[in-house]
């Protein structure tokens, strides 16, 4: 196995180097996420072991979960997002900032749901594959969803944010009258509007022709550097990682010959 | 420093505007669910309509008429003042006046005007002031030489309210026949569902002093010669009473029984309509009962279907972040909104039947009576118990949505 956090700071010197930023230096060396000997297992027949040895994100990294379907990109995702219990860790932080933290692991055990959920709404943004909009909502309210359950103000955020992702035409429209693409812009739109300090997604261009792909792929981390956020991304195009200036980190599939679950390890 | 404790402020606002957009979002199932509500309720607010309203006419009718609320004893007593005024104050008692030997308290009654005289003998019955039976059909008589006559007495007089008769009254004296007349004004004539017999009601102090004469006495205030009356407590062997509401009156019957005293009442008539309401009561709550049942069971399938059905929208607002309290009211604002317009819809049904039914059979009624009839409270009633149904209703939904596993559903297809 191999401790992630000593290998992994040279992609951020150099995303920091490269991109000069006001927000740089505060993020410098600060981590997002702190994950020791996190583990999820799923018992039965086709059973499903994840392990993490070590993982740490820092503040603005832009990191790129690898590998096939199955690998246990969405699991981690998902214990990332803090919808998923592990079932057990060294540790789980999560940085909000430097000095506020959230033990993960800890909350968990408490079954404090709500803690977990808030620090999502304040702090996180997920894009989903597909859909994930709510269809009797419009554009507008879908995006700015986020920020009204925060009380914070809607309107600015919103139509700046559907700007940038050039969809501000359809605010009024329900989903349901979009594209997939731009139902994807949708999704990362709303995960953007409310400036979390990190978004997930999990394949968000997918679903997508490559073209399309490619341009709201484009869009999405051109807007994570403009707001300074860390982007985790669940993705099996690994030829683009690279050149966008994320962090790879890959998974290690093993198959147990006495029960016959897949064990999958996390490294970099 | 710890993060991120308790909901958001905005949270549980944002939930309710959530629900309710979808719940407009989906208003043709929203309507389907409002009609099924409106389907149970508006029969069942039917039936207790006309269940209120045909035992409330059946019981009005009962209760006003004063003929049903008398209590009669049966035989003679020996009554005292002291037992009047215990008497009058009884709880159940809303009259209660005394009644002079019935063997005395007659007289012959005699018009004189026009072409041919009439006369009549009429039983004397004392009233007063709060006398039911008077008070409905005709007036109380005001002094000792006015009278009411009922309907047969009248009509045998040939009289009518305004005019004057002449009563006689006749005794034998140690062999000796004396009598003594009065000239009574009538106030007014009852109808003959009022008193079928020949009767004049008059004031207690024409009776005492009729009695009085028979028994060789005289009256200073009518004129009528005799002998003093001995001093001392007057005693009268019998009464007229009546109760305040035909629910007294078998009550007042027990008591009169514990005390030795037989009376006779309507309490078998009485006790016909009391049984009716029960067994009508028991019916309809029955019907209640499967009704509410059938209601809930939709009312709470309905809810439960649709969270499952928005299983992964309510999988994507525990993602998003909204806490466990501000969700689970999701499936509850729905069922708030859809009991309150199936309510509003039942009512409005209701009344147009209500309506209906009441111009149905208004030959049959009269002023200020209904076949159907719900009051304002009742349909309160019902409005509130709709809502908390749906709130019960909702509860199993709500609870199944405070469960979803977001990473179990964000990914369905």
């Amino acid at each position: 196995m191999v401790r992630l956090s000593e290998h992994n700071t040279q992609p951020v010197d150099k995303k920091e180097t490269t991109m000069p930023s006001p927000g740089a230096n505060v993020a410098k060396n600060s981590h997002v996420f702190h994950l020791e000997e996190v583990s999820k297992h799923w018992a039965g027949e086709h059973g499903f072991a994840l392990k993490v040895p070590a993982l740490t994100i820092c503040q603005g990294e832009k990191v790129a979960l690898v590998g096939f379907s199955g690998c246990g990109k969405s699991t981690l995702l998902d214990l990332l997002a803090m919808v998923l219990r592990p079932d057990s860790a060294t540790e789980f932080t999560f940085f909000a900032r430097q000095d506020e933290r959230l033990d993960v692991i800890k909350a968990w055990r408490h079954k404090d749901l709500n803690a977990l959920a808030s620090t999502r709404m304040l702090h996180m943004g997920y894009v989903l594959q597909t859909g994930g909009l709510f269809p009797f909502l419009s554009v507008r309210d879908n995006i700015g969803l986020t920020r009204q359950g925060l009380g914070l103000p809607v309107q600015d955020a919103v139509e700046m944010v559907a700007k940038r992702l050039d969809i501000g035409r359809h605010l009024e429209k329900l989903p349901g009258q979009l594209s997939v693409g731009e139902r994807q812009r949708v999704a990362i739109a709303r995960a953007m509007a409310h400036k979390p300090s990190v978004v997930i997604a999990d394949e968000p261009t997918a679903s997508l022709d490559p073209i399309n792909a490619e341009e709201i792929m484009g869009m999405f981390t051109n807007l994570v550097d403009e707001y300074h956020v860390t982007l985790i991304v669940a993705t099996h195009d690994w030829q683009r990682v690279d050149e966008r200036g994320f962090r790879r980190v890959e998974f290690q599939l093993k198959q147990d010959t006495t029960d016959g679950t897949v064990r999958a390890t996390v490294c970099g | 420093m710890r993060l991120g404790r308790g909901g958001h402020k905005r949270g549980f606002e944002t939930i309710i505007r959530l629900s309710l957009k979808d719940y407009f979002h989906e208003r043709l199932l929203s309507a389907c669910a409002v009609l099924g509500l409106a389907a149970v309720l508006a029969p069942l607010l039917l039936l207790f309509g006309v269940k209120i309203g045909i035992i409330n006419t059946m019981a009005d009718r009962l209760i006003e008429d004063p003929r049903n609320r008398e209590v009669t004893p049966v035989g003679s007593g020996r009554y005292g003042e002291d037992w009047f005024s215990v008497a009058a104050k009884r709880p159940g008692v809303a009259f209660v006046i005394p009644q002079t030997r019935s063997i005395a308290a007659s007289m012959v009654l005699y018009n004189g005007a026009g072409e041919k005289p009439h006369s009549v003998v009429v039983d004397l019955i004392p009233t007063g002031e709060g006398d039911p039976l008077l008070e409905k059909w005709g007036r109380i008589p005001k002094n000792e030489t006015s009278v009411v006559l009922s309907d047969t007495a009248a009509r045998k007089l040939n009289v009518a309210a305004g005019q004057e008769v002449t009563g006689r009254v006749g005794r034998s004296v140690t062999g000796i026949k004396e009598q003594v007349t009065v000239r009574l004004k009538v106030a007014a004539v009852l109808p003959i569902e009022a008193f079928p017999r020949e009767a004049a009601f008059v004031r207690l102090g024409l009776l005492e002093a009729t009695e009085d004469y028979r028994d060789g006495r005289g009256s200073e205030a009518l004129g009528w010669p005799g002998q003093a009356r001995p001093p001392g407590p007057r005693e009268y062997p019998s009464f007229r009473l009546y109760a305040r509401s035909i629910y007294d009156v078998a009550k007042l019957r027990n008591m009169f029984f514990e005390q030795g005293l037989e009376v006779y009442a309507k309490v078998e008539e009485i006790e016909i309509v009391q049984s009716l309401d029960r067994s009508f009561t028991l019916i309809f709550r029955l019907i209640a009962i499967v009704a509410v049942f059938g209601y809930f069971a939709s009312m709470a399938s309905n809810v439960l279907a649709s969270v499952n059905r928005k299983s992964r929208h309510l999988g994507v607002t525990r993602l998003i972040g909204f806490s466990t309290g501000s969700i689970v009211w999701f499936p509850i604002v729905q069922s708030l909104a859809t009991s309150l317009l199936g309510t509003v819809t039942a009512i409005c049904f209701y009344l147009v039947v209500e309506m209906l039914i009441n111009r149905l059979f208004s030959q049959y009624l009269s002023a200020g009576e209904y076949v159907c009839r719900l009051s304002v409270g009742h349909l309160t009633l019902a409005l509130g118990f709709t809502v908390a149904m749906s709130i019960m209703a909702s509860a199993y939904a709500a609870f199944r949505v405070a469960k979803i596993e977001p990473s179990e559903v964000i990914r369905d297809v």
